[in-house]
């Protein structure tokens, strides 16, 4: 029988053993952090859609390094800086999560696809009762986005990676991916991973701050329901194909976003229900089950131990408190200079996460008056959220590329 | 210091570019749908006969038809 070392069997922690003692600290914070995001996730605390599959994906891939080689470590899951053809061909057939990488993630088409989802499940109806209203807000609910440029920039970021971070004020993630792929590849997966996290906790933070800034009984006050005109299929087909090519026309680097998110819009009001059922399941769901995997998995030790993760956390939370702040001065600027029949709180929901901030924003009204309804309002505001927040990104890479 | 003022004169340009895109957006989608509106208010004026039909009884389940579909 040969000499067996124990430790060159259970490879795994043979390399936390050899190596780098702060990488193995690093991978163990890791794995832990990976069951803390899966076991929040099941317990609805955070987003399990994306939770789940991203905890689990981390805690494997930090769990799972062996011995490529005798002098180099490495995981059988993905190489997310093989470029060379020949290197990304070994990577393709040795990697089992790299073909998914290389041709959906890398290049944004799975935040496209999740875009589609998102366009079946967005009626545009809501933002034809009162377009520059519900744009005024979206705009305000920017505030984040555009603030916190300058404050990372003061902080020491460069002007692309400044803007990849800001975009997380937008409140959209596939966007903020898409956004950090094209303006900051190399900080694309924590400041995905940031987007991820905190739109989870900013959630459950928001009706805090739509508390604290708009009196009880503006809250409560009521919205006329008679007010929502009558608007067919066919208009708001012609509003996706106009507003789609009028803003491909301005912003070709985002016209993948414009063309996937009105083709979700077209598709669910064509009415051809296995297209709908088809976006609004399995690709949507798929996608983001797909994201939260591969983001989980390209969580590495490497990757926190990049000191600007910590910029990136405070970063991020700033933005997303901003643009909350924003919103709601949006929504209180409307109030006060369109009649006084206008609920402030709808502000809120310009910050665009389609529709969980029209929720809050219905639920808070709801709490302060029981015949308060302003959902199809907030859902207005936060279509107009995902089309400003697209028109900045544009800008953004545009400018900054 | 330079790069930071740099950077407030930028985000000040991203801010009003985005302002004035998005708003022009929203015009935009108000005068088209004002206009479709104005064209559908005309034309019913225009011919008022379908409606007065529709108030009358009628077995004719052509006309019921036309009715949902309008």
């Amino acid at each position: 029988m040969p000499d067996i070392e124990l430790l060159q069997i259970f490879q795994g922690i043979a390399t936390m053993v050899d190596g780098d003692p702060v990488i193995a600290i690093a991978r163990i914070v890791l794995i832990l952090l990976g069951f803390m995001f899966v076991y929040l996730g099941v317990k609805g605390t955070l987003e399990p859609l994306i939770m789940i599959p991203m905890g689990f994906g981390m805690s494997s891939v930090n769990a799972g390094v062996l011995y490529l080689s005798a002098t180099s470590t490495g995981t059988l899951f993905i190489d997310p800086i093989a470029s060379d053809p020949s290197q990304l061909m070994d990577a393709l057939q040795i990697n089992f999560l790299q073909p998914l990488y290389t041709f959906s993630f890398s290049n944004g088409l799975i935040a496209t696809l999740i875009f589609m989802g998102i366009g079946t499940l967005s009626d545009i109806g809501y933002l034809l009762i009162s377009p520059v209203r519900c744009m005024i807000i979206a705009i305000c609910a920017e505030l984040g986005t555009v603030l916190t440029f300058p404050i990372a920039v003061a902080m020491g970021l460069p002007f692309n990676e400044a803007a990849a971070i800001a975009m997380v004020g937008s409140a959209d993630a596939p966007m903020v991916l898409y956004t950090s792929l094209l303006l900051a590849r190399d900080l694309f997966v924590p400041i995905t991973i940031v987007a991820y996290l905190y739109l989870s906790l900013a959630y459950a933070g928001y009706p805090y701050l739509v508390r604290l800034m708009i009196p009880k009984n503006l809250r409560g006050v009521k919205m006329d329901p008679t007010t929502i005109p009558n608007i067919s299929k066919a208009e708001k087909v012609t509003f996706a194909v106009i507003t789609s090519t009028l803003l491909s026309l301005l912003f070709p680097v985002a016209a993948p976003l414009f063309m996937s998110f009105f083709l979700g819009v077209i598709i669910r009001e064509s009415g051809v229900k296995p297209f709908v059922d088809f976006l609004s399941g399995p690709v949507l769901y798929g996608a983001t089950f797909f994201l939260g995997l591969l983001l989980g998995v390209l969580f590495e030790a490497s990757t926190i131990l990049d000191p600007k993760v910590i910029l990136l956390l405070i970063l991020g939370i700033t933005a997303l408190l901003l643009s909350g702040i924003g919103g709601i001065i949006g929504g209180l600027l409307v109030y006060r200079f369109g009649g006084r029949n206008f609920n402030p709180t709808i502000g809120i929901s310009g910050v665009s996460c389609i529709p969980t901030t029209a929720k809050v924003a219905q639920k808070e009204a709801r709490a302060a008056n029981k015949h308060a309804i302003i959902l199809p309002w907030a859902m207005g505001a936060s279509v107009s959220g995902v089309i400003s927040s697209a028109i900045i990104a544009g800008i953004y890479v545009t400018l900054l590329r | 210091m330079e790069n930071f003022w740099e950077s407030v004169n930028l985000m000040i340009f991203v801010y009003a570019l985005a302002a004035v895109v998005s708003l022009a957006v929203a015009w935009i989608i108000k005068l088209l749908f004002g206009v479709i509106h104005l064209k559908e208010k005309r034309a019913a004026a225009n011919n008022p006969a379908p409606d007065e039909a529709s108030d009358e009884p009628s077995g004719d389940g052509e006309k019921v038809i036309a009715e949902g579909t309008s």
